[in-house]
């Protein structure tokens, strides 16, 4: 398994320095604030989305939760990191790889910008299925340019994509212990003529 | 050249923020002009504000990531080996410029923490500027029209829905008032409705609440 995980990423690096327009992109897909600002404004923009006063309450609920959904992926990865500390690509097969990225110092499994793409894209897929598939898009291009740089294994990628769904569907199970505070706070915000 | 990561932090803070001021206000303006939400509109029209949201968003991408161009900065400089204490301070080239943003948060690159502390600062000043804008908007609208499109004074709807035809500074002071006489009564409906292990339910109990 690590060595064909090994493989595919010694294979995918390897294209790259062909066409220097396609590595240009990746290096700005992998960027720290291109898609993180995305999925931002993707949340953002679902608050303020719906086109009813019950539809609006969904979306803003909904998206609460993603941002918890967020922070929690980001302690469940850590803790995986101390648990597991997989070195990055570039460690392990430096010789083999051509890095398109800054060499991250954190362990690789699992992706931590993948976590936190698929849990703001579970999200958003859970009250606008089509905008949701984008999102998915974005978080998935997210990984793969991460992947072609040669700073994340397939797994850690794959990983990353299982924590941050799992996480937003437990972030979702644990809104019921913490009601009446979640909408009362929508509801303060609608005070606020900002929900 | 050694070059000090507070700086850097404090370069890539600024540049930052900016970047999601404008793709916040882009992305705040779109959504409320496919919602209908007039009093946060930064021009009178639907499909103006729309093209607008767009344009502001595109706007801020490109501002961030080509200011290395005429930016001096520690830009990666097209080698990921060098770190703050080895990279030149100075512009980038167009050759260099789709890397140039990669630089390590321990080198003077933010954090995610960093991120999202800017980004809210950014979402609240976007809301506000559009809430002013729109309040503008519509007292000039209103009385172009001598009407009083700006303040409708049917209390029954409030939040984001009092603003598809009230400006912001009207439906506050209408919102404010019905969160205040609706939230005890919400908070102890929702309640009783609530998960038997609701965390606030039983602190509710604990502090001798009867139901």
């Amino acid at each position: 398994m690590t060595s064909l995980d090994a493989n595919i990423v010694i294979w995918l690096n390897g294209l790259s320095g062909n066409v220097k327009i396609f590595d240009d992109l990746m290096r700005l897909a992998a960027s720290d604030y291109l898609m993180p600002l995305v999925f931002s404004l993707g949340m953002l923009g679902l608050w303020f989305s719906g086109k009813t006063p019950a539809e609006r309450v969904k979306y803003q609920l909904t998206m609460l939760m993603g941002i918890s959904a967020l922070s929690i992926a980001n302690v469940v990865v850590w803790l995986f990191n101390i648990w597991l500390e997989r070195p990055r690509p570039f460690v392990e097969h430096g010789d083999e790889l051509n890095l398109l990225f800054y060499p991250p110092t954190d362990p690789s499994f699992p992706a931590n910008p993948v976590a936190v793409g698929f849990a703001a894209a579970t999200a958003a897929w859970t009250i606008n299925r089509k905008f949701g598939w984008w999102l998915y898009a974005a978080a998935t291009l997210f990984g793969f340019s991460r992947l072609y740089a040669g700073v994340f294994y397939p797994t850690d990628i794959v990983g990353g994509a299982i924590v941050g769904i799992v996480i937003y569907g437990f972030t979702t199970y644990l809104r019921r212990f913490l009601e009446p505070l979640i909408t009362s706070f929508v509801r303060l915000m609608r005070g606020l003529s900002a929900a | 050249m050694n070059t000090d990561p507070m700086a850097v932090r404090d370069l890539f803070a600024g540049h930052y923020f900016l970047f999601a001021f404008l793709a916040s206000i882009g992305a705040l303006q779109i959504a409320v002009s496919n919602s209908g939400i007039r009093g946060l509109w930064l021009t009178p029209h639907a499909g103006i504000t729309r093209i607008l949201g767009i344009a502001l968003i595109l706007t801020g991408i490109a501002v961030f990531f080509l200011q290395p161009l005429w930016v001096e900065g520690p830009w990666a400089a097209g080698s990921v080996e060098a770190d703050s204490l080895t990279r030149e301070w100075g512009k980038a080239s167009w050759s260099e410029i789709a890397g140039a943003r990669n630089v390590n948060d321990i080198h003077g690159g933010l954090d995610g923490v960093k991120q999202t502390g800017w980004f809210a600062l950014a979402v609240i000043l976007a809301f506000f500027v559009s809430a002013v804008v729109g309040t503008l908007s519509m007292k000039i609208l209103s009385a172009a029209q001598s009407g009083n499109a700006g303040t409708l004074t049917n209390s029954d709807t409030d939040g984001l829905e009092g603003l598809s035809n009230r400006s912001y500074l009207s439906n506050l002071p209408i919102s404010w008032r019905n969160f205040r006489t609706d939230i005890r009564v919400l908070w102890r409906g929702e309640l009783a409705k609530t998960d038997r292990w609701s965390l606030m339910r039983m602190l509710s109990r604990k502090g001798g609440s009867s139901e």
